[in-house]
């Protein structure tokens, strides 16, 4: 019997070992990619309610049995993250949804059979219908919050104190995906830029895709590119950040798997390097044929000092960021593009490509920084200007 | 022998719903025109030479118009000759596509051209007619629309068009040339001439800036006072810190914490030196902790870590921790937060040379 229970939790404990290694970022962040995928290739055969209701058992069974572990319940009982798990649930829920009427959708599309929505009225009468609906929706949610307020009460800390700083110091749950961009970007980036590009993008996007596929019905097959794109924003770049922002990080931001004990004296090396850095020294140490220039960062100003110093350092990024964000868009509108910008037009395809290639820049620094150790691509300190 | 067929002239009859369809699927052919209600043929698309590689777009632009207006005219031409981006889709002809598409007084278009008449519940029954040569989607779009008041919609917009359009829809399609109503709605779209000034206007001109002058200048004199208040509290730029003696124990790399909650810095003793260095990362204004073990500085938001002299290595922190001005006054070590050592990078660490900078031990 208790050789049972020893082996029992030792193949436990294996089990916890590899999904917390799979949590290192890298895995992580790619495992959900993969899944985002295989989800929108084969939204047809896992939406059906039989598999999807499998899959929900199961991962509820993994969920809320990893509530045994001591060092996950900490995290998952903790009042600002209550939250956090009706998130998971319900973004998985309403993904489902929409994913299974348009798959329902499609296939009576290619049947040649009338839409779900076909012949729907969804119109009703403000009084007493809507008023109605309202008014029991807002006692409901007054009670919910009422009880919740009373039952997990809100952390009140202790005053301020520059030497009893919270280890980690995290942000309201909702803001955990920003907090996560604040670790790759500058302040003013990650801060205040890309939070204004989401907000800003999403009033645009009636401006810019003006398909009048899709109004009205659940579709997936009719337009795979928009929905795809959005998907990718909302699920992989702001909940999956949130996740990994309060499951993964712990003390010293360092990363954690979720059945870790946050030691906040564990040591973690990361040396960070900006592209200058990588330009100027690494490659010319690295491979002297190739790259024939003496190692060390530029300090002289250029062609007769017009030039400042730090543009000659920063150059390689200046080239990399202006290629990504001016070349690489002309480039795709000549070829994967085309019928996009043909469609567009030019005013259009500008306000996309800014909002797409901000929103695509965000992962691309983050594999870059677990991989490489990549700080910036461009790193002018002396205008607070890095990117 | 396989032949293809080639578009060579495509025109619209009246009776569009500016649904954007045919825009999406042949933006280079159609132009849809919200302001006139209507969608034309872009000049040129006029021309057959241009509309025989799109006749596939333009044939499926006709199929998924919902209330059916595009017309088009095609020749046969044996498929060898075809151009190759018709035939690389290889659309093969249907028996409703056979049939030659010049104007005729077909029962759709005549509906089309009179919607006056037609009763609400027309396009809601249409569908079902063309079920088969519609896309379903489209089809249900109308009658979802139809459903939810859109009839009216359509109709509405299938009345409201510029008198030009008008005349044109009271004539029979088949009477029309392909191209004249492109010229009249064309020339109908030019801009109207500017409207005189009235006095009206004026006036109202002259009463927002009244208004924005009365309001605006007042809350900016109130602005400008609240921004420079007759009294500032602000601490002593200056922290006594004690006699140098109490330092002079501290070992190269080690650092005193004393100052933390009152002076806000960290007394640092680097090889030859002691400074002042502040305690907020240069990243984004927490505070981080030392880290005796690792000797490093680690902030707890977004994991920049500065080594025990202040230089950023790891995180998203761009510079070195900031340093203050130190000296000795009357024997005390005095740290003067008034005035502060910028170092921009982590190769760039020059300015912490200056004597004021630090003390020498
Ligand atoms: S109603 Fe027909 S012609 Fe008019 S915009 Fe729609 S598809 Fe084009
Ligand atoms: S504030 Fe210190 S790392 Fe962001």
């Amino acid at each position: 019997m208790l050789l049972l229970a020893v082996r029992e939790t030792t193949t436990l404990d294996r089990l916890k070992h590899v999904v917390n290694s799979l949590c290192a970022p890298e895995y992580f962040v790619s495992l959900t990619v993969v899944l985002f995928a295989v989800a929108l290739l084969w939204y047809r055969r896992w939406t059906k309610p039989a598999i999807a209701g499998t899959i929900l058992l199961l991962f509820s069974i993994a969920y809320f049995g990893s509530a045994a572990d001591p060092n996950f319940v900490k995290i998952i009982t903790k009042p600002d993250n209550v939250p956090i798990t009706m998130m998971i649930f319900l973004v998985g829920f309403f993904t489902w949804l929409a994913l299974r009427l348009g798959a329902v959708n499609d296939e009576r599309r290619e049947k040649g059979e009338p839409l779900l929505e076909a012949g729907s009225d969804d119109k009703v009468l403000v009084w007493p219908d809507l008023v109605y609906t309202e008014l029991i929706c807002l006692v409901l949610c007054t009670v919910v919050l009422v009880v919740w307020a009373i039952v997990l009460k809100a952390p009140l800390e202790p005053r301020a104190n520059p030497s009893a700083i919270p280890n980690p110091s995290k942000a309201p749950w909702y803001f955990l995906g920003l907090q996560e961009l604040l670790v790759y970007f500058d302040p003013w980036i990650a801060g205040v830029l890309l939070p204004g590009l989401i907000i800003f993008g999403l009033m645009a996007l009636p401006y810019i895709d003006k398909n009048p596929r899709g109004n009205g019905y659940y579709t997936f097959k009719e337009r795979p590119f928009v929905i795809t794109v959005y998907l990718f924003g909302f699920l992989i770049m702001w909940c999956v950040l949130i996740v990994v922002g309060t499951f993964l990080r712990g003390p010293n931001w360092n990363f954690f798997g979720p059945f870790e004990y946050w030691d906040p004296h564990r040591p973690v090396a990361l040396l960070n390097i900006n592209v200058s850095d990588v330009f100027w020294i690494t490659l010319p140490s690295r491979y002297p044929k190739l790259c024939p220039w003496s190692p060390g960062l530029p300090t002289q100003a250029a062609l007769g000092g017009i030039v400042p110093a730090y543009i000659v350092r920063e150059a390689p990024g200046i080239a990399l960021i202006g290629a990504y964000f001016l070349a690489l868009p002309v480039l795709l509108a000549k070829t994967a593009f085309q019928k996009l910008y043909a469609q567009m037009g030019l005013a259009r395809y500008v306000v996309f490509w800014l909002l797409l290639s901000w929103m695509f820049l965000v992962p691309i620094k983050m594999v870059l920084r677990w991989l490489f150790n990549l700080k910036y691509f461009l790193a002018i300190t002396e205008w607070f200007f890095n990117i | 022998m396989a032949t293809v067929q080639l578009v060579t002239k495509v025109w619209i009859a009246p009776g569009c719903i500016v649904c954007d369809a045919c825009e999406t699927t042949a933006p280079s052919v159609f132009e849809v025109k919200h302001d006139d209600g209507t969608c034309i043929i872009r000049p040129a698309a006029l021309d057959a030479e241009f509309t025989k590689p799109l006749s596939n777009d333009i044939v499926q632009a006709a199929e998924e118009c919902p209330v059916d207006v595009i017309k088009f005219e095609t020749i046969d031409v044996p498929a060898e000759q075809a151009p190759a981006a018709v035939t690389a889709s290889a659309a093969a002809p249907t028996e409703t596509q056979a049939e030659p598409h010049a104007p005729s007084p077909s029962a759709e278009a005549a509906s089309a051209a009179a919607p006056a008449k037609a009763s609400p519940h027309k396009p809601a029954t249409k569908p079902k007619e063309a079920a088969k040569s519609m896309d379903p989607a489209v089809a249900a779009l109308i009658a979802a629309a139809t459903v939810r008041g859109g009839a009216a919609g359509i109709l509405r917009a299938a009345g409201d068009v510029p008198p030009a359009v008008k005349g044109i829809q009271k004539l029979s399609p088949d009477k029309l040339p392909p191209d004249a109503r492109y010229a009249k709605v064309l020339e109908k779209s030019k801009p109207p001439k500017p409207e005189e000034k009235t006095r009206r206007d004026w006036m109202v001109r002259v009463g927002w800036i009244a208004m924005g002058v009365g309001v605006g200048g007042p809350s900016l004199l109130g602005f400008q006072r609240f921004m420079m208040p007759n009294v500032l509290e602000e601490p002593d730029p200056k922290v006594r810190c004690g006699p140098l003696a109490k330092f002079t124990g501290m070992q190269p790399g080690d650092v005193n914490e004393d100052f933390k909650n009152t002076g806000r810095f960290w007394i640092v003793r680097e090889e030859d030196r002691l400074s002042a260095v502040s305690i907020v990362c240069t990243h984004l204004g927490c505070i981080p902790s030392w880290l005796p073990n690792d000797r490093k500085f680690k902030c707890p938001c977004h994991g920049s870590g500065f080594k025990q002299n202040g230089v950023n290595f790891e995180g998203p922190a761009p510079r070195p921790l900031e340093r203050f001005k130190i000296g000795i006054e009357g024997g005390e070590v005095v740290v003067d937060r008034s005035k502060k050592f910028l170092a921009m990078g982590p190769n760039d660490t020059a300015v912490w040379n200056d004597p004021e900078a630090s003390i020498p031990v």
